[in-house]
Formats: C-alpha cells, sequence, structure tokens
C-alpha cells in the first residue's frame, strides 16, 4: 500500500473530503487555497483562490457540480468545480468553522465561531442550483446553540433535523426551524469534538475528540453505539464503507511533540475493527498530527491531511480486503 | 493485515465476537428497514420523512 504524496499546500491541512463519486479529492488548508486532485494518480486538477485566510471546511454537492468553502476571513463561498470560479460568498460577523450539505445538494449548514461579542451561530441557506450565482443572503433558518459552541455538523436523514458535536464533548439533535434542542447527550465526549462523519445512509456517524477517543452515534436517538479508546488526542475519524473498519488520526500537539520521540508522536492513522472496537492496525507516514481523514465512498482508498502540509493517498491492496481479523461473519454497513 | 492471523482464541471470545456482530446487524437492519420504509412512502405535508441513498 504505497501511498501517493500530494504535495500542494504550504500550510496545515483541515479538512479533505472525497466528492460522490470518489474520482476527486478537496483539500482545504491553512494556506486559503483549496486543491483538488484525481483521486487515483494525484494529479491536481485545480486550486480554488479567493479565500483570504485559513479554509477551515468543505463539502461537496452529489453531482460534484458545486462545492462549498468556509474560512477564517469570515466568508462562506460557492464554487463551480469544474470551472474553479467562485459563484457566490456569504459574509458572516466571524470565521466560519463547519459547512455540510444534505444528501441532495440542496441546503447548506455552517457554524460560524463565538468571537468578539458574536455568539456561535448555525445558519442553514437554500441553494439556488438553477442560477447558482444568485443565492439569498439571509439565512433559512438560523439560531444560536444553547450551552457550549458547535465545532461539526451534519444534516441527519430526518428532514430539517441537524447533528452536531460541541467544544464541551456535547452531540446533539437540532430541529433547524425552530433552533430547539431536540436530544443531546452532554457526555458523548470528554473533551472538544473535532470530527464528525456520516455513514452512508446517514442513519449513524463517528465523532473523534481530544479526549482520545471515537465515538459511533446513532443519529436517530443519539445512542453511543460504539467507543474506541486510544492515547493520543483525535482530530479525525472517518468511516470505511464495506469493510468493518474505523479510522482515527491525531497526534500530540506540536508544542509536546519535542518532548516525546516520533513514535510517541503517533502520527498514524490508527484502524480499529468498527463492531468489536479492537485495534487492528497502523499506518504510518505523517511528520506531524493528522488533522483530517477521509474514505473513498467505494472504500477503496483513504487519505489523509496533516499538520505537516502533506496529504498521503493511500488506495487498499488486496491484503486489505482479504484481511479478515477475527472471523468472516458479515457485518453489515 | 498483522491482525488476520489470530487462530488462538479462546471459545469465550468467538462467543463475545458473534453476540457484538449479531447485535450489530440487527441494529443495522432495524435503521436500514426504517429508511427504506420511510423512502418509499413519499407522503406530503410536515410529517416527518427520510431519504433513501
Amino acid at each position: 500500500m504505497r501511498p501517493i504524496l500530494l504535495q500542494g499546500h504550504e500550510r496545515s491541512l483541515t479538512q479533505i473530503k472525497f466528492n460522490a463519486d470518489g474520482d476527486l479529492l478537496f483539500s482545504c488548508s491553512k494556506d486559503s487555497i483549496i486543491n483538488v486532485w484525481f483521486s487515483h494518480n494525484g494529479e491536481r486538477l485545480g486550486t480554488y483562490e479567493g479565500h483570504n485566510g485559513t479554509v477551515w471546511t468543505v463539502d461537496t454537492d452529489p453531482s460534484t457540480e458545486l462545492m462549498v468553502s468556509g474560512s477564517a476571513d469570515n466568508s462562506m463561498k460557492l464554487w463551480q468545480v469544474s470551472t474553479g470560479k467562485c459563484l457566490y460568498t456569504w459574509e458572516f460577523p466571524t470565521a466560519v468553522k463547519r459547512v455540510a450539505l444534505n444528501e441532495e445538494g440542496t441546503q447548506i449548514v455552517c457554524i460560524t465561531e463565538q468571537r468578539m461579542g458574536y455568539q456561535c451561530a448555525i445558519r442553514v441557506f437554500d441553494i439556488n442550483r438553477d442560477e447558482p450565482t444568485k443565492q439569498s443572503k439571509e439565512p433559512l433558518h438560523m439560531f444560536n446553540p444553547v450551552g457550549s459552541k458547535a465545532t461539526v455538523c451534519a444534516f441527519t436523514p430526518t428532514p430539517g433535523v441537524i447533528i452536531t458535536g460541541h467544544e464541551s464533548g456535547k452531540v446533539a439533535l437540532f430541529n433547524v426551524k425552530s433552533g430547539e434542542e431536540i436530544e443531546s447527550n452532554e457526555r458523548a465526549h470528554g473533551d472538544v469534538i473535532t470530527d464528525l462523519q456520516l455513514s452512508k445512509d446517514r442513519t449513524y456517524c463517528v465523532t473523534s475528540s481530544k479526549d482520545k477517543s471515537a465515538r459511533i452515534h446513532d443519529t436517530k436517538n443519539l445512542m453511543v453505539i460504539k467507543t474506541y479508546t486510544t492515547e493520543t488526542p483525535l482530530n479525525s475519524a472517518a468511516i470505511a464503507p464495506n469493510r468493518p473498519y474505523i479510522l482515527l488520526g491525531g497526534g500530540q500537539e506540536a508544542m509536546s511533540v519535542t518532548t516525546t520521540s516520533l513514535r510517541q508522536g503517533k502520527f498514524e492513522t490508527r484502524f480499529w475493527h468498527k463492531v468489536f472496537e479492537e485495534e487492528v492496525g497502523r499506518v504510518k507516514g505523517h511528520f506531524g498530527p493528522i488533522n483530517t481523514i477521509a474514505v473513498h465512498p467505494n472504500g477503496t482508498t483513504y487519505a489523509s491531511g496533516g499538520e505537516d502540509g502533506f496529504v498521503r493517498v493511500h488506495h487498499f491492496d488486496d491484503s486489505y480486503y482479504r484481511a479478515k481479523p477475527y472471523g468472516d461473519a458479515e457485518i453489515l454497513d | 493485515e498483522d491482525a488476520a492471523e489470530e487462530s488462538n482464541v479462546s471459545a469465550e471470545l468467538i462467543a463475545l465476537r458473534k453476540r457484538l456482530v449479531d447485535e450489530w446487524n440487527a441494529w443495522r437492519l432495524l435503521r436500514k428497514k426504517e429508511i427504506g420504509e420511510k423512502g418509499e412512502s413519499k407522503k406530503e405535508g410536515d410529517e416527518e420523512k427520510e431519504e433513501i441513498e
């Protein structure tokens, strides 16, 4: 499983994301650009320039026509994937930390930072797909989550309901129309939730946290289904489709790295058995913490983006498919 | 790969893993069935409906 190294960012990666077909990989970084790569060979297809600060987050629609990004420059941008053209820019009082599209690619949910007298806000926008350069400036819904600020979010399969992860470690379900918290698990994690990724059918999700663990939650009722406990703060967790694995990445912060050996730095992608909650393998590579992990929608490839500024793309080899850790019982996705 | 060869696991562990797989699969089947049903019956109005993949 020789990785392909993608060198196109000058600063650390913040989020990487495969499109729905899996042929493209989007990466965003603190260097304020977004790159798009062919996932099979790592060739760079293009760059999206326009943000004036860290790009924290990206997402694409199911047809890969549109891409949405959120940045520390207090803006959210809608891009035409094929041309690299910025179609629309929404401006906010604070940084955009997370964006996510719904399954149909018709709505965006975004989180803006709590800062300078502004509360953390969650907004939902309709995407005008007919005339993409003409978007509504005002959100369809907006609310301020009660208590701890939100760090990650996604649409659940229930219309009008989003799932959020918070700075306090809380996971919650919100009605976007009313802003009402429908359900919450205050103790889902003991520290900041750093990532939240959905299963293909959106009926469950995995969260990662600085509390060194990752968890699978039922997106219907927030029941914790599984817990994966590691020895390092986690920045990202991804679900491998068609195989019973969860991929985890993280590592000590740069400041504490000098006091430990590289091994203890733990800059490895960890593979955990999804059902048995046991670690089954690790993949080394990055020279700094892993900030973001994404798995190809068919489960054939995974990529990791590091604090070191690199993206590493790994195509799984035969041994990965042959491996049946702990028996050959069929495990549903 | 290294975890593939695990032959000396005890009978208890095998039983535990079987139970974990059964529980997981039962929960997955339930959720898959739910979104399948709700997706098929696309009701109008304010009624909550869920979409299929």
